[in-house]
């Protein structure tokens, strides 16, 4: 039905060829260029962080990034709206995956949250993500007022929730924050008034009040108090912090060197490889590698914006502003936490971080967002 | 349509989207730039005290030699087993095993586990010292499973003679409190330092100076390589005056008895011997986990811990004699040719006082007072000079203050006088006393160090020397001024003790070299009869002192043997010294080839 109530008109073949092969060359290459660079210095900052380690960090992790190329190339090729059309049957799918991982999933990192046999899987909650964008921009792009209303917020709300929740409890409680910036990243591109938003907020302000006093575990807490207060525990739940901030600071401007870095080589930094890889980074490269690793999702941001404003329909633009809300917010986070701005919770890195399904989400994510670019011309 | 679906608008929010997520970007390079820039300093030093372990190389202590470089005490590798707390899998697995290996109690290592448990700082904790080759082999086997024990390589000193030089060379003993509070520059807390004898008294220079390794360690205090060494500073090896041989010599004739022997080189106060007896053996100091061998040592009879050498004081008896002879002679109150007569007592202010010889000495000049050892000759002498004379020529010998040797805990002794009394004793002093004094009894206390500078002195021609330990050391001679022709005839007097045939010492006559000296026998109780100290109870019994130096014409060595309740000084103490002169001075060779060194 929603196809029908948008005015797309068929691709004709005459009209397509040189419009298609225009689009092509005039896409937003910027946007490829930050994935593939970053990628890479994610290898290197991977095989430097697992360099002690005895298994082939390394060598996995090449197999997912050339995956994860394959795919995006994939994905391009797919007429976005196709996808939004497979969204709900999409949707479908990654709740079931949700359910089956709390019956049959192994243990990763304290979380019931990893699906598959022997090192062949990953973890739903990760490609949930892209469904939850996928089936929301298609949801919100169907109204035509130029605020949503209470009850596409509602629905919204609910298609982001059940998800979230199944993620939280695994309990992988970070995972689950993440389904938040897409609903926010998309209720603000799609236009909300202010007194609502208002509303929004103050539920969501007791809504975490009740989570902390109810809804968290003693460690989860204690996380959080500790970010709060990090000096007060050193030796538990503060030393992460404060390894990963000596990590940082340490490397000054120029850095320590590749594989130099004390803190990561000596095994101080915990967690160097996933969760704390931007810490190995600065320590070895100082901030001189810091500002070029964040200058990359600079130039991604940028790109995903300018392809959003010039994206063919509602629905693209949505689609993009998800996509980019999702990814911002990982990146804005794990560099946050890396430095102690923000409470420890098992939040990855885009393109850095070591980690088979959400490489591949984060391959899939650019995929799409240059699968709305390709198509911005098409019925314009 | 186109404007019904609001697309502009959208567009607009996206970029404003954008534009937000990009200045937190911003930012957080703000952040970091705050963190590695501004603070980084910081950080870069918290990763390097992170990574960087100091551990501290022992300095290898001294060695101490004896005069001819024969060494004394020594280094010798010893094991030492410790248990890295971060490598602990199972506490009670880790106790259990070491306890078997060691075949120690559980309960012995209790201590040592709650250390291991406390343990925050990731340095390994001492279990036990001093492991057999056998028990290091086991702990090596065993690596793979407890990863946990480290055994560490150390220095154990060896006191090669034990007993025979424990007094002198004392031992070591972990450092306390008050020591690393006044040297703080010098100590560290876990440090052996000398508790006794040389080991306390030249522990600066035997200590040397202990290096420093820093290695680079991992998050769990695994040491992964060295960074940098600064390699320790061995202390100095020092040679002591002692003669083995002498030393050996003295303590084997003193095993079994209570008592003290010094000998030393009149010339310029070098010992050649220290010997006090019971002894005991200082190896069992360098465990520092030998609390109950201490206590035995502490309860043990005759407390030998205790120098008698110079930590003990004892009435002089008749050695007291030869202040007497030489003040009286170099004041006037006596010449060499006065006589008095010697019925066996006297009486003096109302009191009688015997002389040891039941039925007297008859007419006594001072040449025989001294020989016979007659006591009446000395009362009338002493009842001529008065007792603040007496004090005056016994402090100018070095009595009643301390000899200057190389040791710590030196008496002083005492040397009384009327001041004294009123002082210490608030009466004035009784002439009666005086009397007493005269032949080394009453108050009067002395060590046998003071006895054998004393007699140095004689020997010497009137040079007080400061007895010393190490070869070269600082040890001033002061000439004390005293008439040459008085120490001259008392000398001749301390030769006939011994080379006359009716003097008190003629049991220790030598042939081949002449000793002069003179016996003393100290009464512990007082008696109303002339009895056998034999006979009774040991601690009544007698002290036997004699006081000696050879040869005569040319002394080269001074020798003061004590026994405490050894009975007569002619019967015990004497035979003692001869042995150790014939001992230094063999028949077969002459004193000056035996001195060569």
């Amino acid at each position: 039905m929603s196809t029908s109530s948008r005015p797309i008109q068929p691709l004709s073949p005459t009209s397509a060829a040189s419009p298609a092969l225009r689009a092509l060359v005039n896409l937003r290459w910027g946007l490829l260029l930050a994935v593939v660079l970053l990628a890479l210095i994610g290898l290197a900052t991977i095989q430097s962080a697992t360099a002690e380690m005895a298994t082939g960090f390394l060598a996995r992790q090449v197999f997912w990034v050339g995956l994860g190329l394959l795919l995006l190339l994939l994905v391009m090729a797919v007429d976005y709206r196709v996808l939004m059309d497979l969204s709900v049957a999409l949707y479908a799918i990654g709740l079931a995956g949700l359910v089956l991982v709390l019956m049959v999933g192994q243990m990763r990192g304290g979380a019931r949250s990893w699906l598959g046999i022997g090192s062949l899987g990953g973890q739903p909650s990760e490609l949930m993500k892209l469904a939850v964008v996928l089936a929301l921009a298609k949801y919100l792009s169907r109204t035509d007022q130029p605020f949503l209303g209470l009850k596409e917020i509602a629905v919204g709300g609910a298609i982001v929730s059940v998800p979230m929740l199944l993620t939280a409890v695994e309990p992988d409680l970070g995972g689950a924050m993440m389904f938040l910036p897409i609903l926010g990243g998309m209720i603000l591109v799609a236009g909300i008034r202010a007194k609502t938003l208002l509303a929004l907020l103050v539920i969501g302000a007791l809504a975490g009040a009740g989570l902390y006093f109810f809804g968290l575990k003693d460690y989860q807490r204690q996380r959080v108090l500790t970010f709060l207060e990090p000096g007060a525990d050193l030796q538990g739940s503060g030393y992460q912090v404060h390894q990963s901030k000596i990590a940082v600071g340490s490397g000054q401007l120029t850095g320590r060197g590749y594989r130099q870095g004390t803190q990561s080589q000596l095994r101080f930094l915990p967690e160097r490889h996933t969760d704390f890889i931007f810490a190995v980074l600065a320590e070895e490269w100082g901030f001189l590698g810091v500002a070029g690793v964040l200058g990359l999702y600079l130039l991604y941001f940028i790109n995903a914006a300018a392809i959003a404003a010039r994206a063919r329909d509602r629905a693209g633009i949505l689609l993009v502003a998800g996509l980019l809300s999702l990814f911002a917010a990982h990146v804005l986070y794990n560099t946050a936490m890396v430095i102690g701005l923000v409470p420890i919770t098992g939040i990855p890195l885009p393109f850095l971080s070591y980690g088979g399904s959400f490489a591949l989400v984060n391959f899939l994510t650019a995929g799409i967002i240059l699968s709305v670019d390709l198509r911005r011309h098409v019925n314009r | 349509m186109i404007a019904r679906e609001y697309r502009d608008e959208l567009r607009a929010r996206a970029e404003r989207l954008m534009v937000l997520l990009s200045l937190a970007l911003v930012g957080l390079a703000i952040a970091f730039w705050s963190v590695q820039i501004m603070h980084g300093e910081r950080y870069r030093e918290l990763a390097e005290n992170n990574r960087l372990r100091r551990v501290p190389i022992e300095a290898p202590r001294g060695l101490v030699t004896d005069r001819h470089g024969r060494v004394l005490v020594e280094n010798v590798p010893s094991y030492n087993l410790l248990v890295d707390g971060s490598q602990v899998k199972n506490l009670e697995e880790t106790v259990r095993f070491a306890a078997q290996v060691l075949s120690w109690p559980a309960s012995e290592l209790a201590p040592a586990a709650q250390r291991i448990k406390k343990g925050a700082d990731y340095r390994p904790v001492l279990i036990a010292e001093n492991l057999s080759l056998a028990q290091v082999s086991r702990f090596g086997v065993a690596g793979a499973q407890h990863p946990e024990f480290e055994i560490e390589v150390g220095h154990q000193r060896i006191y090669r003679q034990g007993s025979v030089t424990a007094h002198v060379l004392g031992y070591l003993g972990e450092v306390n409190a008050s020591d690393l509070a006044t040297r703080p520059e010098l100590y560290e807390p876990g440090d052996l330092v000398g508790r006794k004898g040389i080991e306390a008294r030249y522990d600066p220079v035997l200590r040397g100076r202990d290096g420093e390794r820093l290695v680079v360690v991992d998050s769990r205090g695994r040491r992964l390589e060295e960074a940098s060494r600064k390699p320790a500073e061995p202390g100095s090896a020092m040679k002591l005056t002692l003669d083995l041989d002498l030393q050996q010599e003295a303590a084997r004739l003193l095993a079994d008895h209570v008592g003290a022997v010094v000998a030393l080189d009149p010339r310029n106060g070098e010992i050649l011997a220290l010997v006090s007896s019971p002894s005991y053996d200082p190896n069992v100091f360098a465990r520092r986990l030998a609390l109950e061998d201490w206590q035995k040592l502490i309860e043990a009879p005759h407390h030998p811990l205790h120098n008698r050498a110079l930590q003990s004081t004892y009435s002089p008896g008749s050695l007291f004699k030869i202040v007497m002879g030489v003040a009286g002679l170099a004041e006037g109150f006596v010449s060499p040719s006065d006589t008095v007569t010697c019925t066996g007592a006297t009486e003096f202010y109302g009191r009688r006082f015997r002389c040891w010889k039941r039925g007297g000495h008859g007419t006594v000049n001072l040449h025989e007072a001294i020989k016979y050892s007659c006591d009446t000759y000395f009362y009338r002498l002493g009842q001529r000079m008065g007792v603040d004379r007496i004090a005056k020529a016994s402090r100018l010998f070095g009595l009643g203050g301390p000899s200057g040797i190389d040791l710590a805990g030196e008496k002083n002794g005492l040397v009384p006088d009327s001041d004294w009394s009123l002082r210490a004793r608030g009466h004035p002093w009784y002439a009666g006393e005086t009397i007493s004094v005269s032949i080394g009894q009453g108050p009067v206390l002395t060590t046998p160090l003071q006895m054998a500078t004393l007699l140095a002195a004689v020997a010497n021609g009137g040079t007080r020397v400061t007895p010393h330990l190490v070869l070269g050391a600082e040890a001033p001679a002061k000439p004390l001024g005293v008439h040459r022709e008085a120490l001259a005839a008392v000398r001749r007097g301390l030769w006939a003790v011994v080379n006359e045939g009716d003097g008190t010492a003629r049991g220790a006559r030598l042939p081949h070299v002449e000793i002069a000296g003179k016996t003393g026998t100290v009464q512990v109780v007082s008696q109303a009869t002339w009895t056998d100290s034999d006979t009774l109870p040991f601690e009544q019994r007698d002290h036997a002192w004699f006081a000696s130096f050879a040869p005569f014409d040319d002394p080269t060595l001074v020798i003061v043997v004590f026994f405490e309740h050894g009975g007569k000084g002619s019967q015990a103490a004497a035979p003692v010294a001869k042995a150790l002169y014939e001992h230094f001075f063999p028949a077969d060779s002459t004193a000056v080839a035996h001195l060569g060194g």
